[in-house]
């Protein structure tokens, strides 16, 4: 084939087959969380749920399979050089990167299609600015003709999309932290400030407690685990040899409970879910969520106010569809400790990618630091997610204080790639667009 | 049992207690004061984190606004409000030295508070680290089934033997034992990981020192410089060769090689695809170097692909057209030579001929449009960088060139000079304007060349690796105890195990699951109990991933 006919059917493989199919795997998705059971497992509900898991994986496979596609078939239309030398590129293949943790690591081994489905998002969003920035393929300028591209601009994608992750989980888990706290506040049990609203509702629909956790606040990564309540039975099944006893504190257990109390403890979970979503208002959502889209849009403004604006409403669409979901997903603490891993995985990706750029750049201009506004802004980055990191070390600013700033280093990470590679002039610019 | 809030051993976060002050009056005693309440909050954590922050309030505005150091040009546009936010914005970033941020006494001011706050942080760390591994030991519980992971195993053995067995169980996996007291009831307690992580951590901490070193020791020793060759001609490496050089204060002139450069043969070349939009494809240059000892080879530099002389490194970063040019003053030869012309826009070159010979000086401000099929027509002037119809103009100046300063060959100094006329000239042809014939006699190219000699690399690149050795496992090593204690039964002996993670509880949770089963398979006749009241987030456990 020749590398026009490679082009073709690259292009058509990006829009409108994989860009259609992350669509309508993340609104499948979206549609089997909202059929998911609630925390607590009422076993006989989620049929359809799962019926719709299935329908929404096979998508993203799919979709996944055919962005591959993709990638591999830009490469051979662009003369056979790596598929990230541009803008377009880097984004659709984060796009690709964010799907395939979604599907490999949330849900095939954590089992949290809740999650999954605001990954998918995501990624779409991802796939999204990618079109904006369409570029057709075509060769490098010889500069970056190097062992380096390779290495530098793969790790900077990896750690670009392992931030991304988490900066979903930081965002979920500020509004399900949210909701939990004021549920919390509204049932008089707990005080302010506490960020494990769950764990003081017990009782709520009538003997299903839900534990009675410690307050978290004090050890560094959390030395309780987080708790999951539809794993728990999972857990007793699974070690065969031992049998369960109830821990005296616990209200009562899988193992204990008979159909009755499975139904009321279903209730309760219900009950304490829809009591979550009815704390966060539209309105509030949509202010929030629009006015951070707007923020990140602004990086894209050279390409149009309407680019702009349709960031602020896909992300009001996102927030609106997080609020819905809020009594579905995972509770604060597990948002936060998944944030959590997944920044301190990026974070030495990143470290070695910042210092790839930087032996490549003494190789190819020179000098291995030089401030190029590119440079500049990786370290910022990198800065900022230290700052991140350290602080989630301390205890005052660990929960919330730790999420915003995460939310504040992914920022500074968009401002890095956009608004740098679209407003400013450096070195990097040739490798903008 | 206290609960500690990070890994860093409580000394890392001291409280330093103001000494009583003997009173206001003695100012030496204020000063005293003073600093040591400025080290005592250096040495927060909280005051690191606002000093990152600082950090990156600064890194912001470096990257927004134009750097000196960078692009100078456009540094120079802000201030004429050109561009940019206008005058009056202008002048408030340059007060506040925000137009050369890495070169402003803020960043100086802040990197050294970093580091000191670092210093106040490490000195203890190091020190409680070094007690630590020599010394430490896990404590005891009092409190064994309190714990968040706790386990049974019955087994037939006797409570020695089974103590022994697991003894050997432990040792194995390398868990840090504590040794026996004679304490009843007689307990096993074994630690693991604080020592890795926290030793990461400050190896990863101290790493900033080799870097800082090898930045500060590297800009002393090395060199750098600037130097534009036009194809064909021969260059010497010596101090005085240089367009622009920046030695560093330890670097000597007899530092210099003194190897010379002949530029062979320069390579450049675009897809002329206009689909493809000009994009370069080819760029490098064929060089022969001559030692001082009169060895002599050739090579390639390319793009990527820098040439390492004795030690100094050639990297091809630049390059432009240089036309040969005459210029006949009423007859008489005032200047030949080959004009270094630098790409202005697109498809444009640019540069300067200085003729001081004839009264009054003569000046040619050139311009070099590489493909201009028709010189009348600039719509044929297609904008192309490759050389098809080169098509050379100029501005022809009279009047003092300010020579007696120096300058940049490439601009003409304006000041004192009137212009005179135009002209145009394709290659071989020649104009003539007044008593000024200029002549475009041939087209060359010449290539930049940077040379540099950065004697600290090596040095800065250990100090990354380290940054990055460390930082892994301060992040991923964990601190966890365990603690074990043995009690006789009639069918032998029930061992409890408990264990605590200060943590990724859910490596840990996988880790002790395998550790009771390792014990029992240990031990004959094992029966296993878990009794972990709360497992970690996971359906099913097994498949917790670690990142």
């Amino acid at each position: 084939m020749t590398e026009a006919a490679w082009a073709e059917l690259s292009n058509a493989l990006f829009w409108p087959v994989t860009f259609l199919l992350y669509l309508a795997a993340m609104l499948t998705y979206f549609y089997a969380t909202a059929f998911t059971r609630v925390p607590r497992g009422d076993q006989r509900d989620d049929r359809a749920g799962r019926r719709a898991v299935m329908g929404a994986t096979t998508l993203a496979v799919v979709g996944a399979t055919t962005h591959l596609g993709h990638i591999v078939t830009r490469s051979l239309a662009s003369g056979g050089r790596v598929p990230w030398g541009n803008m377009f590129e880097f984004s659709s293949v984060i796009g690709f990167l964010v799907v395939v943790a979604a599907l490999v690591v949330f849900q095939w081994r954590m089992h949290r299609v809740e999650v999954v489905a605001f990954l998918m998002f995501a990624a779409v969003l991802s796939m999204g600015a990618a079109a904006v920035l369409w570029t057709d393929p075509g060769p490098l300028m010889p500069i970056l003709n190097s062992h380096w591209l390779k290495i530098h601009v793969f790790t900077i994608m990896l750690g670009f999309s392992v931030f991304l992750v988490g900066v979903t989980m930081n965002a979920l888990h500020l509004l399900r932290d949210t909701a939990e706290q004021r549920v919390a506040a509204g049932q008089a049990l707990g005080g302010p400030g506490r960020s494990l609203g769950a764990a003081h509702v017990a009782d709520l629909g009538g003997g299903a407690a839900v534990d009675a956790l410690d307050d978290l606040g004090g050890i560094g990564d959390r030395s309780l685990p987080d708790v999951a309540w539809d794993g728990l039975a999972d857990t007793v099944d699974a070690t065969a040899t031992s049998t369960q006893e109830p821990a005296a504190a616990d209200g009562g257990s899988a193992d204990e409970a008979g159909e009755a109390d499975e139904a009321a403890e279903a209730d309760a979970a219900s009950v304490y879910a829809a009591a979550l979503k009815a704390t966060v208002s539209r309105a509030e959502v949509a202010l929030w969520s629009g006015g951070i889209g707007l923020l990140a849009g602004a990086a894209l403004l050279p390409r149009g106010a309407r680019v702009t604006l349709g960031t602020a409403l896909i992300a009001v669409l996102g927030g609106l569809a997080a609020r819905a979901a809020v009594g579905r997903l995972p509770n604060a603490s597990t948002l936060d400790s998944m944030a959590y891993r997944t920044i301190a995985f990026g974070f030495p990706i990143w470290t070695f990618a910042v210092m790839a750029g930087a032996v490549w750049a003494e190789q190819s201009w020179g000098r291995y630091w030089g401030w190029d506004p590119k440079e500049t802004s990786a370290f910022l980055t990198w800065v900022a997610y230290a700052i991140y990191l350290h602080a989630r070390a301390t205890r005052a600013t660990q929960g919330r204080g730790a999420a915003k700033l995460g939310m504040v280093a992914f920022g500074v990470l968009w401002f890095t790639y956009f608004a740098v590679n679209l407003w400013v002039t450096g070195l990097h610019s040739y490798a903008g667009l | 049992m206290t609960r500690t809030d990070s890994a860093a051993p409580i000394e890392a976060n001291p409280t330093v207690p103001r000494p009583p002050g003997p009173g206001g009056a003695d100012p030496l005693a204020v000063i005293g004061e003073l600093a040591l309440f400025a080290w005592g909050w250096l040495r927060r954590m909280r005051s690191a984190l606002y000093l990152l922050a600082c950090l990156a309030v600064l890194t912001l505005a470096a990257t927004i606004v134009p750097q000196q150091p960078n692009v100078a040009a456009t540094v120079a546009a802000w201030r004429a409000g050109a561009e940019g936010p206008g005058t009056a914005v202008a002048r408030a970033l340059d007060a506040m030295g925000l137009f050369d941020v890495y070169g402003s006494p803020l960043f100086l001011v802040l990197l050294v508070l970093l580091f000191t706050s670092l210093t106040g942080c490490l000195i203890p760390r190091y020190r409680a680290w070094w007690r630590l591994v020599r010394r430490s030991q896990p404590p005891r519980t009092n409190n064994l089934a309190g714990h968040d992971h706790l386990a049974r195993i019955t087994t037939s053995l006797d409570t020695g033997r089974s103590e022994q067995a697991v003894n050997q169980v432990l040792t194995r996996r390398r868990w840090r034992l504590r040794p026996q007291d004679g304490r009843a009831p007689r307990q096993l307690a074994a630690e693991r990981g604080l020592a890795l992580r926290e030793g990461a951590s400050l190896l990863f901490h101290t790493s900033f020192y080799v870097l800082l070193v090898g930045i500060l020791v590297g800009q002393l020793l090395g060199f750098q410089g600037q130097v534009g060759i036009v194809e064909g001609e021969r260059w010497a490496e010596t101090g005085i060769g240089y367009w622009s050089a920046r030695p560093g204060r330890w670097f000597q002139d007899q530092d210099h090689r003194g190897f010379l450069i002949d530029v062979d043969q320069f390579h450049v070349d675009w897809y002329r695809d206009p689909a493809l939009g000009g994009t370069p494809r080819l760029f490098s240059t064929d060089v022969t170097i001559t030692r001082p000892d009169g060895t002599a080879f050739s090579d390639t530099i390319g793009g990527n692909d820098p040439l390492v002389v004795d030690g100094m490194k050639i990297h091809l970063l630049d390059w432009g057209y240089a036309p040969r040019v005459q210029i006949e003053v009423a007859g008489t030869l005032a200047w030949d030579g080959f004009v270094t012309m630098s790409p202005a826009g697109r498809g444009f070159f640019q540069g300067a001929a200085k003729a001081p010979g004839p009264d009054p000086d003569v000046g040619l401000q050139l311009t070099l449009i590489p493909t201009a099929s028709d010189a009348a027509d600039p719509s044929t002037w297609t904008g192309a960088p490759w050389a098809d119809a080169p098509l050379l103009t100029w501005l022809t100046y009279r009047g003092d060139l300010g020579l007696d300063v120096s300058q940049n060959v490439n601009v003409l100094d304006r000041t004192d000079l009137v212009e005179q006329g135009a002209g145009l000239a394709r290659v071989g042809g020649e104009f003539t304007d007044g008593d000024v014939t200029v002549r475009f006699v041939e087209l060359r190219r010449w290539v930049g060349l940077q040379v540099s000699h950065r004697p600290t690399a090596p040095l800065l690149l250990a100090g990354g690796l380290l940054l990055l050795l460390g930082l892994v496992p301060a992040l991923y090593a964990f601190r966890r105890r365990v603690w074990i204690e043995f009690e006789g039964t009639d069918a032998g002996t029930a061992i409890t195990i408990a264990g605590r993670t200060f943590q990724r509880p859910h490596a840990f949770h996988l880790e002790f699951d395998a550790l009771v089963s390792a014990l029992a398979e240990q031990l004959p006749e094992a029966g296993i109990q878990r009794l972990t009241a709360r497992p970690p987030d996971a359906q099913p456990p097994q498949k917790v991933p670690t990142p």
